[in-house]
């Protein structure tokens, strides 16, 4: 529900290169130097996301890697690896968590809000909650956010975006407009290209240039945009923070190939693998699985995912390994190499209780054999016992080790 | 004969299946010990002649047959010749098969069986052929079949012989992993995902007699069978002769008669009534050759094409033949230009000389459409075999792995574009890590197993594309000589290339298509509109004072062949401009030939010299001792080396093919023999043969460099007195060799106003008149040609008398709306008006523009005017940024006239005073225009680029470390500062770049 009428305070988290910033923990030889990050492999590949050094020199995000290096010769390249970022994103919204429940996020990119509209007797008042966050996570990751304190989402975007990589601004209520006022067009968040290049035919690059333009004149000019444009110069912006809503319960499992493979069987071995170790983890939690998904990475960055039902439902590894294997041939339809695997289960039940009209001695033994290898599995270690499926050099190791 | 006979080989021919070449295949054969051979590729002839040469080389009869698939089923038989007419039936029937959408096998063969043996092993085909009298024969594959199968039971029952034909694919068992590769290549999978059907199977390859008779050792009557049939088969290829296009006159004049008349005809009028005896003398040694030889239907032929179009060039070797002058069919006059006949035709020419015409490039589609509708099914264009080249084989391979397209790049842009099959060596894995570039070329698994399969399958031919322009014309159907299908654009081509074509007799003609022709017919055109008529029959631009001027200086930018800054540069210091030097700058501009050209303009400017050997003096006098021209090799070869003439016309002749190394030695052994028996020393004999080799396939023939020096001087004379309307052709023809950006500039340095394109005044292509070009509306990007069109037609209607008036009537969509905008096509509808503002006008007529269905709005509105905004304001610097953008250029100035800023306070020097400062560096600000990356002897890579500003356009050279350190921030169409060395040669003034820094890229 959005408060018109309460003045709002809200945070917003600018962590500046965000997927650099988190190799560049992991490796502290990355620091200090152009870097870049982009999904290894395809050919056109563009920029994910580079170093302050590296954008001092003129790279941008979104620009072919080729036409980077071009500008910045000594620029190291990075494959890019979203569960990463998203895992420290993870980390850093569970700092905010602790301030107030409404914090939004973005998808590994270093950006948060915070809405901490009256929380001031409890933390104090916004900018210390924000100053403590700041230090938290510095103190945590080696990471120096810039952060703003402001009256809505959109304002307190374009203060951090002006103090970025490293600073901070608060704009006071009743500012935003003259705040705004000086800066150029492009900086405002929901500003695309195309009303750029529209505002361009009129010669107009700053705000200040179009502030003078009514709403009436900006809908001759600009058509379905000119409300957007009319608020946002004034910064105007009623969005709420919007936190992530609870995942739904799965169970996942994953590989990556030492060595790309398009070959049909490595594939398939490790697929069962994966199938095996997701059954056991179904069979612990007692439940049986409905859909089961596979996505796989192509080593151009790539990513296809696909996914059949499970009728029925099942714990079983076999039977899942079949679902598992139709998704899989599903998803692999190029013939690049697959560098990554993961397999989900969803649609999680209780077991079924009712029993079978008929007796069916077939997934009665089935189920009674899967006890008897998680028994003996449990008693001797995973390597006891394997089906003869998995019998290829590396293998055990990497599922039974 | 004992032994067992192939009857079902294919070679790499059955495309993406075989894997051997036909050369390997015959050898392979020979080797296993056969005398006798039949090639069968599917559905096609593609190596014909190659497989004749190969049986020839290695001793063995050939078999020429076929196999033939039906469209809609997996039904296939081997159609095997047994003389003249089964060979005439076996390219109708492949040419049905390629060219009929609904063709059956079975109707197929029935209708062309004559003089063919076929073999089926489809039951109810060897019934029904035989009812229907076809020799058909039980074709039992690979292993023996049971006698209770269908095939053997019905062999029986009708008393036909069955015989053993173990196809094959590859020639051994290791091979059919290649095999594998190809099939997935050609399926676009990978090889583990081939299905059953995809491939051959393993025992697919070529055994030895032996090994078949092993295998089929339990049906002894079917060996029999097959040797029986294999000795009947006698026809070892078909021999046309020369096959020349048919000629009738409709009345009954001979073709010798009708061209002798039309000869001298047209002798009269290229020379006057009273023809001269040197002209009579020469036209009758020409007849009397040509008529000997039978090529009067030819030339007579050619003249029919070429009167289609009142524009041509004929070039080649056939510019040599005054009769060819004569028909119109060159336009350089042989004997004014001293061009030898016989290098066209002589008596002991064995092979078929052809004649090149260019048409204009927008011609000669219809004039290739009104051949074909004119000889129907006699015609058909000449093909390529694309083959497998290096490049195209690692990154095919590589897919097949997986790998993903930019580490596929990564390793093949290391690898030269020249590498072919025949240069590639046999190692890609070493010749690539040998190479400087690939220093950092990490090269981890699967790479050496890809290059190695690579390695496998290069020059494997691929797929069929057209000949630029080849084709042939026979007295009968063309698909009784050589089958003929369709090629991806439509058209029918046959199924040899023109090596092939040539060496089975079919005489081509090309038929090419030339930009330059098309710009003088505008520009010739855009003159009459504005009055000035130019009577062409007397116009000899060539012997112009001005023109010879003009090219002398290099100022030939538009100019056909004459235009790159390499033949400029060598206009500037040769300074000479008339037509004899300049048909031998034409020639002596290619690559390899630097050092030549620098010894050239010593001589040239005076230098003393030699002769390279007092055998040669007389045979390169006219061109100081440097061999230009193409006829130069053979004539040097019959005067050193004491060749025939046929001899060193076949040496001509390998120096521009592909596959050449070996037979070249070969050539030099026999040279150097002969040189040495005439008293040359080896020092001398390796200098003459080195510069022989300068050309390296790339040369033109004197008749052919004459033929287009005059197209060049046509262009060099429009643009010396019609400049405007000359560089407006330029520009509406595009392709040239630089880009609108440049020609524009060029245009402005000549002193003509570019007035910006106007919806009131242009037109779709550029117009010169006077000393303006008005710009097209081609020009605006965005642009579709039905809104030009609509543009045109309602200005016809009446002018456009404002903004609205044109949005109403031709209601152009948004973004060309905007793009008409930008590029000032309506400052003159709106005069006084910003382009801002303009657009806030086209925006408040969108607004109120009524709709375009005309059905009832629900609620009336009533639209009351807005008023404008009170701030749009006219930012120059965005005007010419948004004018570029659509443009590509600016109308009413140069582009670095805005970096006024940037130059202030820095000494730069405008290059037309670039000369003054011969030896000293200088700083220049330039917009890159074009560049061109060549390797020095080392093998390191240099640029040579042009650059202009806003006085004039320079060349500057950027050596390999200046290249290696700034080559990454060279690109194209911006503005730098460079900083370098002034350096002139024979007067001529170039830049060595040691520094360069971009400017701002305000566009």
């Amino acid at each position: 529900m959005i408060h018109r009428f309460v003045e709002r305070s809200i945070i917003h988290i600018n962590v500046a290169h965000f997927a650099v910033a988190v190799e560049q923990t992991l490796d502290a030889r990355l620091r200090d130097r152009p870097v870049l990050i982009a999904p290894a492999g395809a050919a056109r590949t563009p920029v994910y996301d580079m170093s302050q050094e590296a954008f001092t020199s003129g790279i941008r995000k979104g620009m072919p890697v080729a036409g980077a290096l071009k500008v910045c010769r000594d620029c190291r390249v990075l494959p890019l690896y979203p569960a990463r970022y998203e895992r420290a994103m993870q980390t850093i919204a569970k700092y905010a968590g602790a301030y107030t429940p409404v914090v939004e996020q973005g998808s590994g990119d270093g950006h948060l809000f915070l809405d901490v509209t009256g929380t001031s007797r409890l933390f104090g008042p916004p900018p210390d909650v924000a100053w403590r966050l700041e230090r938290q996570i510095k103190k945590d990751f080696g990471l120096a956010p810039a952060w703003s304190v402001a009256a809505n989402k959109l304002v307190a975007k374009v203060a951090t975006r002006l103090v970025k990589p490293v600073g901070e601004y608060i704009v006071s209520p009743g500012e935003e407009a003259p705040f705004l006022e000086p800066l150029p067009l492009g900086i405002l968040p929901g500003v695309e290209r195309s009303d750029l290049d529209a505002l361009a035919m009129y010669h107009i690059g700053r705000v200040n240039q179009l502030r003078p333009w009514d709403l009436g004149q900006l809908q001759v000019a600009f058509g379905t945009r000119a409300q957007f444009l009319f608020d946002t110069i004034r910064g105007i912006d009623l969005s709420a923070v919007t936190p992530g809503r609870e995942k739904e319960p799965a169970v996942a499992m994953e590989h990556e190939f030492s060595e790309d493979t398009n070959c049909q069987d490595k594939m398939e071995q490790v697929l069962y693998g994966l199938a095996e170790k997701a059954g056991r983890v179904l069979r612990a939690r007692q439940r049986f699985a409905r859909i089961a998904g596979v996505v796989v990475d192509y080593s151009d960055g790539r990513r296809c995912a696909r996914q059949v039902s499970i009728a029925p439902a099942t714990a079983n590894d076999p039977a899942l390994f079949e679902a598992a294997r139709r998704a899989l041939i599903l998803a692999v339809v190029r013939r690049v190499r697959v560098k990554y695997i993961r397999l989900v289960l969803r649609k999680l039940l209780f077991p079924p209780v009712q029993l079978d009209l008929f007796d069916c001695d077939w997934q009665e033994r089935q189920a009674r054999l899967m006890v008897a290898m998680d028994n003996i599995r449990s008693r001797f270690g995973d390597s006891a016992i394997y089906p003869g499926r998995m019998e290829a050099p590396g293998l055990q190791q990497l599922f039974y080790a | 004969m004992k032994q067992m006979v192939p009857l079902t080989v294919r070679s790499g021919y059955s495309l993406m299946w075989g894997t051997a070449s036909i050369k390997e295949v015959c050898h392979a054969a020979r080797q296993r010990g056969y005398d006798r051979l039949a090639l069968t590729d599917t559905d096609n002839l593609y190596g014909l002649w190659h497989f004749l040469e190969a049986c020839r080389q290695n001793d063995i009869t050939p078999v020429v047959g076929a196999e033939l698939t039906d469209p809609a089923t997996t039904d296939r038989a081997v159609l095997l010749v047994k003389n003249q007419e089964g060979y005439k039936n076996l390219c109708r029937l492949i040419t049905a098969r390629r060219l009929e959408p609904d063709f059956k096998l079975a109707e197929g063969v029935t209708r062309y069986a004559g003089g063919l043996a076929v073999l089926t092993r489809n039951s109810s085909h060897l019934e029904q052929w035989h009812e229907s009298g076809v020799a058909v024969y039980g074709a039992m594959p690979r292993r023996p079949l049971p006698l209770s199968s269908p095939l053997c039971q019905t062999a029986r029952y009708l008393n036909v012989p069955l015989v053993a034909t173990p196809g094959s694919f590859f020639l051994s068992p290791e091979d059919m992993e290649t095999h594998r590769m190809l099939r997935a290549i050609d399926l676009n999978t990978t090889v583990d995902r081939l299905g059953p059907s995809d491939a051959a199977p393993r025992d697919a390859w070529l055994a030895s007699p032996r090994e078949y008779e092993k295998r089929f050792e339990a049906c002894p009557e079917v060996l029999a069978n097959t040797r029986r049939l294999a000795q009947t088969l006698e026809f070892t290829g078909p021999d046309f002769g020369l096959v020349m296009p048919p000629w009738d006159s409709g009345t009954g004049t001979s073709p010798a008669g009708a061209l002798r008349d039309a000869a001298y005809r047209g002798a009269q009028a290229r020379y006057g009534r009273d023809l001269p005896e040197s002209v009579v003398r020469r036209m009758e040694n020409e007849l009397r050759i040509i008529i000997q030889m039978g090529f009067a239907s030819y030339f007579l032929v050619v003249r029919d094409i070429v009167r289609l179009s009142p524009r041509i060039c004929g070039r080649g070797s056939g510019a040599a033949s005054l009769v060819a002058y004569c028909l119109r069919i060159t336009n350089v006059c042989p004997i004014k230009h001293n061009l030898y006949f016989e290098r066209f035709l002589n008596p002991g020419r064995k092979d078929a000389p052809d004649i090149d015409v260019d048409f204009a490039w927008d011609e000669r589609d219809n004039i290739l459409a009104a051949v074909f509708e004119r000889f129907g099914d006699h015609c058909a264009m000449v093909c390529n075999h694309v083959r497998m080249q290096p490049r195209m084989a690692v990154r095919e391979v590589a897919r097949v792995y997986g790998l993903t397209e930019a580490e596929i790049s990564r390793v093949t842009k290391k690898m030269p574009w020249f590498w072919r099959q025949d240069t590639a060596g046999l190692d890609i894995l070493r010749e690539l890590s040998e190479r400087p570039e690939s220093r950092d070329l990490d090269l981890p698994a699967p790479w050496p197993r890809i290059m190695a399969v690579a390695r496998k399958i290069c020059g494997a031919p691929r797929y069929l594309s057209v000949h630029p322009g080849g084709v042939v014309i026979t007295p009968r159907p063309v698909c009784e000589y050589v089958p003929v299908e369709r090629a991806a654009k439509g058209v029918r081509v046959i199924q040899w290339e023109k090596d092939q074509a040539e060496e089975a007799g079919l005489v081509k003609i090309d038929l090419l298509g030339n930009r330059s022709l098309a710009v003088i017919r505008d520009a010739i055109a855009g003159l009459r509109s504005n009055g000035h008529l130019l009577d062409e029959s007397p116009w000899a631009p060539e012997d112009d004072f001005a023109t010879q001027e003009a090219v002398s200086q290099g100022k030939t930018m538009g100019c056909f062949y004459i235009e790159s800054p390499a033949t400029r540069l060598l206009q500037k210091k040769s300074r000479v401009g008339d037509f004899e030097h300049l048909v031998i700058h034409s020639s002596i501009i290619r690559p390899a030939a630097n050092d030549y050209i620098q010894e050239y303009l010593r001589r040239l400017h005076g230098g003393s010299w030699d002769p390279i050997h007092p055998l040669l003096a007389d045979v390169l006098d006219e061109t100081f001792g440097i061999m230009v021209y193409q006829e130069d090799v053979s004539r040097a070869a019959v005067s050193v080396a004491g060749f025939s003439h046929a001899e060193a016309d076949g040496l001509r002749k390998v120096m521009s093919k592909k596959d050449k190394d070996h037979v070249l030695a070969d050539f030099y052994r026999r040279f150097a023999d002969g040189a040495a028996q005439n008293g040359v020393t080896p020092e001398k004999i390796r200098e003459i043969w080195q510069m022989m080799m300068s050309f390296s396939g790339y040369s033109f023939c004197k008749p052919h460099s004459a033929s287009y020096a005059r197209v060049s001087f046509q262009a060099a004379w429009l643009k010396t007195y019609y400049p405007a309307a000359f560089m407006a052709a330029v520009i509406s023809n595009q392709g040239g060799f630089y880009s609108t950006f440049a020609y524009v500039s060029e245009a402005r340095r000549s002193g003509i106003t570019i007035l910006p394109p106007d919806v009131n005044a242009s037109d779709i292509r550029w117009q010169g008149n006077g000393n303006t070009i008005r710009v097209g509306l081609s020009a605006i990007g965005h642009l579709s040609l039905k809104t030009m069109e609509k543009t045109l037609a309602g200005r016809k209607a009446a002018r456009f008398i404002d903004l609205e008036d044109y949005m109403d009537r031709v209601r152009p969509d948004e973004s060309e709306a905007q793009a008409l905008i930008q590029s000032g096509a309506f400052d003159a509808l709106c005069p006084g008006r910003s382009r801002s503002m303009i657009r806030w006008q086209w925006a408040c007529w969108k607004n109120r523009r009524p709709p375009t269905s005309s059905a009832p709005l629900l609620f009336d509105t009533v639209l009351h005017p807005v008023v404008p905004p009170p701030q749009i304001t006219e930012d120059p610097l965005e005007r010419y940024r948004q004018e570029f953008l659509v443009l590509g250029f600016l109308c009413d100035t140069h582009p670095m006239t805005m970096y006024k800023t940037e130059q202030e306070g820095r000494q730069i020097i405008k290059a037309k005073n670039l000369g003054r400062y011969a030896g000293k560096r200088v700083c220049v600000a330039g917009w890159l225009i074009t560049g061109k990356v060549v390797r020095t002897k080392n093998g390191d890579p240099m640029e040579f680029l042009t650059f202009e500003d806003e006085t004039d356009i320079f060349e500057t050279t950027f050596f390999p470390k200046t290249y290696t350190r700034f080559c990454h921030m060279v690109d194209s169409n911006r503005p730098y500062l460079l900083w370098g060395i002034v350096e002139t040669d024979w007067g001529a003034v170039t830049l060595t770049v040691d520094k360069i820094e971009g400017l701002p890229d305000y566009t």
